[in-house]
Formats: structure tokens, C-alpha cells, sequence
């Protein structure tokens, strides 16, 4: 990759104008981009009747979840807020392999923190929200930069070790939000069919990616694997997976599930489909991860082994770092999409985002307005997956080991 | 370490006797090769490509199997055992023609990784010999840098040094200089001469003339899977016994 051309007027009319059916093109898409855009704004600012969003705007979030524990589910975002700003901090306090720190709080950094601030300050207030709830949201924005502040100035002094094991904060983070969300260790049971909404989306689609990432890693390797059982276990799962919809493998898991697992043990349709999605994800990561290991050139094994590794040494500290590291964005585009098919729950009769929003639509008072509805909900997917992209990004940078050629 | 007594006299650093190999495709790599290399020598292998060289020598660290034959490396059998496998890697280092340095580790990692894992020494202990090996190749100012980021003389180098970090007894080298620029052969070589100077033991493959002319104590020449000639630098360079050899050394000379 070469150094980036640089946007000036010149290399613009360069770029845009070089012939003139290359101009005509231009031309056209920018008034097309333009009208239609202006429509857009105009139609959100001007006749969009948003009250369906306000009015539901806590169904939209949690579904049916209890008033008056709602407030776990504030400590829940707080939690995430200081994990989200930690990783972000310390991410940025780490050099690049090949680079020196270069600012505490460089230009993407001031763009993504503008983009917050401008979202607390009109969000909440747009969308109608009452005074307590505006407040937790510019608190909860205070709190992420706070700590992303603290992270990125102090995190250069954490050690290595402290350094590597910051990504389970993540997985921890998950367990207490599942005591949190669901109840126990004290807190009284707040029963999966009251959840719903975002909320229910987030927890599936966390449990499918947290659990289906280490079982994609071990079924690659099964599949690479020299025992003839596991390799071909593993090849029958992963086909048979990739070869039916998802859709098929819900509505089969909610009977299947049902009558193989003894009687009272069949977790409720809630875990069972965030059983599916894990089963279903693991399939697309092994072969995601088994490219990233066919990339690996054979001499890193052979290397490894020849200076005293055994076997599951070499896999664990040579040959997964690289693969996993090559076959990462592979990995977070499976994540992308597994966010996305979480919608297909709401086709089994589940109240996840799009299941809520269905409902919402349903009820005679909101009758014609499922275009802000949908917006809605696009721009909610739209955001958790530029997240995921964006940590991916910054991950990938830091993970590419430096070389001559850069 | 505990071998059978009687295997534990034989005083070769390498025995090999009658090793043959069939490839999974039964393509046959080794017809019945033998070959006794005494502690502190060096042998230099040669021969044509496809003779089985690189098959042979990764026969010795249970790179590659073999389906006939015996070896024994420190008095140790190489067998089915995996135990012994394991063993045997500790102490045999190898060397190979891509380097095959973990690229995601720093230099000074790709050292220390083996002692700490395999070795269970403590990580500061490694670290000291680490920069003193560095050192002795002449690349300890590059000790910080990833691979990818060294030319690759120096990191032919890194290499050497990181197989010596596990203080094997033998070290074996696959054609260490033939995908290196020709300047940066030298410095690789000079570096090999002096572990011979210092008494390792030593099994290389390559066609490096000079080389085997002033270190190796023995040339061997292979061809079809076979041991065709062996004998001193001298009379195999200037009266070759075979006509193998004669016709191989027409090629390279
Ligand atoms: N995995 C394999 N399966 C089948 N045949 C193989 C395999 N690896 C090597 N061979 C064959 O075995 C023979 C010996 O290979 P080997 O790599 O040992 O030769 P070499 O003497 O090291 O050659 P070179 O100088 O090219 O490195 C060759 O004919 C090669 O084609
Ligand atoms: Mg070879």
C-alpha cells in the first residue's frame, strides 16, 4: 500500500473530471447524491412525526424490562462506558510497532469525541427524552472520555501482562452484565421473556460472538487436524451449517433443542436461539480462521517444533497470533453480519429490536409511520457496527508487525 | 537423560544406519542411507536437487519420518516415543534456507520464546544470554526490531542465534545462504565459521565451496537418495572417487 494521494482542488479535477463522460458522471451523481439527500433532510426535519420513537423509546431499549430495575441496567452502560473508554485509551497510549506515540488525543480521536459531545448534547434532547434520562446520557458520555482521557494518558504505564489480559475485561464485563440483566448473586430474577428490544439484541448477539470465537478457532484447527475423526466431524459441521439459512436452523432449533436435551434442561427460546446463532456464527469463523491458518507458512510449524515446542505450544504462541491476526477482519465482518441476522429473531416470535419495532408498528396509534421507525432502527444497527469496525481497525494496526517495506 | 547403556556408549553425536523413506506418495526419498557424525564435527551434505538432502538431515529432528533404518542422536534412539521426540528437539537446533522467524515477535522474542517455554528458565536469565548471542552474530543494536524489518543476512543471523539460545548439541542447517543476496552470504558464513571454531557440531547442507573447504571435516555427496561418496574437503574436491561426484562438481565449480 502507498503512501495516501492527498485531496487538493487539482487532484480532484483530476480524479473526477479526466475525460468528459467522467465529468457527465460526475456531474449527475453529485445532483442525484444532492436531491436526494436534501429530500431526506428535509422529510426527517420537517414531516417525520418522531413521536413513535419518543413514545416507545424505552421499549425500544429494553422491552418489558421492570422500572424498577432498570437502574442495573444503567450501572450495565456505566460499566460499559468505562470498559469502552479504557480500551480506547490504552489502545491509543500503545505505540505503533513501528511508530512513537504521536499525540494523546490525535485528529480521528477529536472527530469521534466531537461526534459524541454534538450526539449528547442534541440526541437526547431531539428524541425527547426526560431530564433524568438526558442527564445519564451526558453523564455516560463524561464518564467514556473521562476514562479514555485517564487510559491514554496513564496506560503506558501499565505492564505487558496488564496490557494483554485488558481484552478480557470484556468476556468479565459480559458475566457481570449477565448477573446484572438476568438477577442472581442477590439480585432478584428478572426472567429473559421481560427482555426485549436493543437490550435483548445486545445479549444475543454478545453471546454468540464471545462463545462462537473460541469454538470457530478449535474447529479449524479440527478441520486442519491429522485425526481422521475430528477432521471429518469438524468438515460435516461446518458444511452442514454454511449449507442451510439461518432462519431454518431458528425455527429447527426451537423444536430440536426442545427433545434432545432432557426434559426441564432445554434452555428457554431465548438461549436457544442464542445457542443457534452460536452454532451457526462458529461454522463462517472456522472458515475464517482456517484461511488465516493456511496463510501461515509451513516453516513457522516446523520452526517451532524443531526448537522444543510442543504441539499445542507452537499452535498457541506462533501459529494462531498470525493466523488469527490475518484472518481478523474476515472475523469481524462474520461479527457484522451475525449483529445483523439477529433480526431474523424476531421472525420466531421474539421481541429483539426489529421484533419490538414490528409490534410497535402494529398498534393502531402508530399506524403510518414505520419509515421513521425503520430509519430508526437502521441508524441503531448502523452505529453498533461501525463501532465493531472501528475497534477492528485499531486493532489490526497495532496488531501488523512492522516490516521493511512500510 | 536415561538411554539404554548400550545405545549411551556409542560415542557419535549422530548415528544413522540404513534409513530409507517413502513420501506418502510413495515417492522413494532415501534408499538405505548411512551416517556416523562424530561430536564436534562438521559435515557438509551436497548433491543435485531432489537427492534427498533436506529429506535426510530433517529425518534428525523428527522433521520428516523415516519407515526403515535407525538413527541415534546423543545416544538417544529416534523412535515412535514422543517423549523422545520432544528430547531430541531440545538439543538438535536447525537452521533453514526461509529463516523462519515468527514475524509477529520482536527479535530478542524470537530468542527468548523457546528457553522460557520449553527450557522453564526465568526470563531474565534468557534475556542476558539472548543479548550476549546477539551480540556474538553482531546484530545486538537490532535486538528490539521485528523480524520483517532486517535484511536477510541479518536475519539468517537472528536465526542462528535463536537456535543457539536453546544451547543445543548439534546444530543442522539447511542451505542457510541460498536465498540470501551474495553480499549478505558472507556474513553468515562468518558466523557459522566461527560456531565450527568453537567446536559445535555441525550438519550443512550447501553448496558453498569455500565454506566446506575450510570448515567441514567431511563433504558428503548424495544423489537419489543415496550416500554416493564421502570423504575430506581435500580429496573430494580435487580427486573425486565417482563419477557422480565428478559430474556434480563439474556443475557447481
Ligand atoms: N512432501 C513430499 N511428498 C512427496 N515427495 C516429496 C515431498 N517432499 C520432497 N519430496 C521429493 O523427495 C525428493 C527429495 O527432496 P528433498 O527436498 O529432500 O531434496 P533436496 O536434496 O533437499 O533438494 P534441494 O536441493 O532442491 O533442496 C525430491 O524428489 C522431492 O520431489
Ligand atoms: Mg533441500
Amino acid at each position: 500500500m502507498g503512501p495516501k494521494p492527498r485531496l487538493t482542488p487539482a487532484s480532484l479535477r483530476k480524479e473526477l473530471f479526466a475525460t468528459p463522460l467522467d465529468g457527465l458522471v460526475t456531474v449527475l451523481l453529485v445532483t442525484g447524491l444532492a436531491v436526494a439527500g436534501s429530500r431526506l433532510l428535509h422529510w426527517a426535519l420537517a414531516q417525520a412525526d418522531w413521536a413513535v420513537i419518543q413514545a416507545n423509546s424505552t421499549l425500544f431499549a429494553v422491552g418489558r424490562y421492570p422500572i424498577e430495575h432498570q437502574w442495573r441496567l444503567w450501572l450495565l452502560v456505566a460499566l460499559l462506558a468505562a470498559a469502552a473508554g479504557l480500551s480506547w485509551g490504552v489502545l491509543r497510549s500503545r505505540p505503533l510497532p513501528d511508530r512513537p506515540i504521536t499525540a494523546l488525543w490525535p485528529g480521528n480521536d477529536r472527530l469521534a469525541t466531537g461526534i459524541l459531545v454534538l450526539l449528547a448534547s442534541w440526541a437526547p434532547a431531539a428524541l425527547g427524552l426526560t431530564l433524568p434520562i438526558q442527564s445519564r446520557w451526558w453523564a455516560l458520555t463524561g464518564l467514556l472520555l473521562l476514562v479514555r482521557w485517564l487510559a491514554g494518558r496513564f496506560g503506558n504505564r501499565l505492564g505487558k501482562t496488564a496490557t494483554l489480559s485488558l481484552p478480557l475485561v470484556w468476556p468479565l464485563l459480559y458475566l457481570v452484565g449477565m448477573v446484572l440483566i438476568g438477577g442472581g448473586l442477590g439480585l432478584v430474577t428478572v426472567g429473559a421473556n421481560e427482555w426485549g428490544g436493543l437490550l435483548l439484541t445486545l445479549v444475543e448477539a454478545s453471546f454468540a460472538i464471545l462463545l462462537s470465537a473460541p469454538l470457530g478457532v478449535l474447529l479449524a484447527l479440527g478441520r486442519r487436524s491429522s485425526l481422521p475423526l475430528l477432521r471429518w466431524g469438524s468438515i460435516v459441521y461446518i458444511e452442514f451449517i454454511r449449507g442451510a439459512p439461518l432462519i431454518t436452523l431458528l425455527f429447527l432449533g426451537q423444536n430440536i433443542l426442545g427433545f434432545l436435551l432432557p426434559g426441564g434442561m432445554a434452555p428457554d427460546r431465548i438461549w436457544r436461539a442464542a445457542w443457534i446463532l452460536t452454532f451457526f456464527s462458529a461454522a463462517y469463523l472456522a472458515e475464517a480462521v482456517r484461511s488465516g491458518l493456511a496463510a501461515v507458512p509451513r516453516g513457522q510449524l516446523e520452526a517451532a517444533r524443531s526448537l522444543g515446542l510442543s504441539l499445542p505450544q507452537a499452535l498457541a504462541q506462533v501459529v494462531l497470533p498470525q493466523a488469527l491476526q490475518i484472518a481478523l477482519p474476515a472475523t469481524v465482518g462474520q461479527f457484522i453480519s451475525l449483529l445483523q441476522d439477529t433480526t431474523l429473531l424476531s421472525l420466531i416470535g421474539l421481541l429483539d429490536l426489529l421484533g419490538t419495532a414490528r409490534s410497535v408498528m402494529a398498534n393502531p396509534l402508530f399506524l403510518g409511520k414505520s419509515s421513521e421507525v425503520y430509519l430508526t432502527l437502521a441508524v441503531l444497527f448502523w452505529c453498533c457496527c461501525a463501532a465493531l469496525g472501528l475497534g477492528s481497525r485499531a486493532l489490526e494496526r497495532r496488531l501488523n508487525p512492522p516490516s521493511l517495506g512500510r | 537423560m536415561t538411554a539404554e547403556p548400550k545405545v549411551a556408549k556409542t560415542p557419535a553425536m549422530i548415528e544413522a544406519r540404513g534409513v530409507e523413506k517413502w513420501y506418502p506418495n510413495g515417492f522413494h526419498a532415501l534408499r538405505g542411507v548411512d551416517l556416523t557424525v562424530q561430536r564436534g564435527e562438521v559435515v557438509v551434505i551436497m548433491g543435485p536437487s531432489g537427492s534427498g538432502k533436506s529429506t535426510f538431515i530433517r529425518t534428525f529432528n523428527a522433521l520428516e519420518e523415516f519407515q526403515k533404518g535407525s538413527i541415534t542422536v546423543d545416544g538417544i534412539a529416534l523412535n515412535d516415543d514422543l517423549r523422545k521426540i520432544d528430547a531430541i528437539r531440545r538439543e538438535v537446533g536447525m537452521v533453514f534456507q526461509q529463516f523462519n522467524l515468527f514475524p509477529h515477535l520482536s527479535v530478542l522474542d524470537n530468542l527468548t520464546l523457546a528457553p522460557v517455554l520449553v527450557r522453564k528458565r526465568s526470563k531474565g536469565e534468557v534475556l542476558n544470554q539472548a543479548m550476549a548471542l546477539l551480540e556474538r552474530v553482531g546484530i545486538a543494536e537490532q535486538a528490539h526490531k521485528f523480524p520483517g524489518q532486517l535484511s536477510g543476512g541479518q536475519q539468517q543471523r537472528v536465526a542462528i542465534a535463536r537456535s543457539l539460545c536453546m544451547e543445543p548439541r548439534i546444530l543442522l542447517f539447511d542451505e542457510p545462504t541460498s536465498s540470501l543476496d551474495p553480499e549478505m552470504v558472507r556474513e553468515v558464513l562468518e558466523v557459522m565459521q566461527g560456531l565450527a571454531a568453537d567446536g559445535m557440531t555441525m550438519v550443512v547442507v550447501t553448496h558453498e565451496v569455500g565454506f566446506a573447504r575450510q570448515v567441514a571435516d567431511r563433504v558428503v555427496l548424495m544423489a537419489d537418495g543415496q550416500v554416493v561418496e564421502e570423504a575430506t574437503p581435500e580429496r573430494f574436491f580435487d580427486q573425486p572417487q565417482h563419477e557422480r561426484s565428478r559430474q556434480f562438481l563439474s556443475q557447481i565449480l
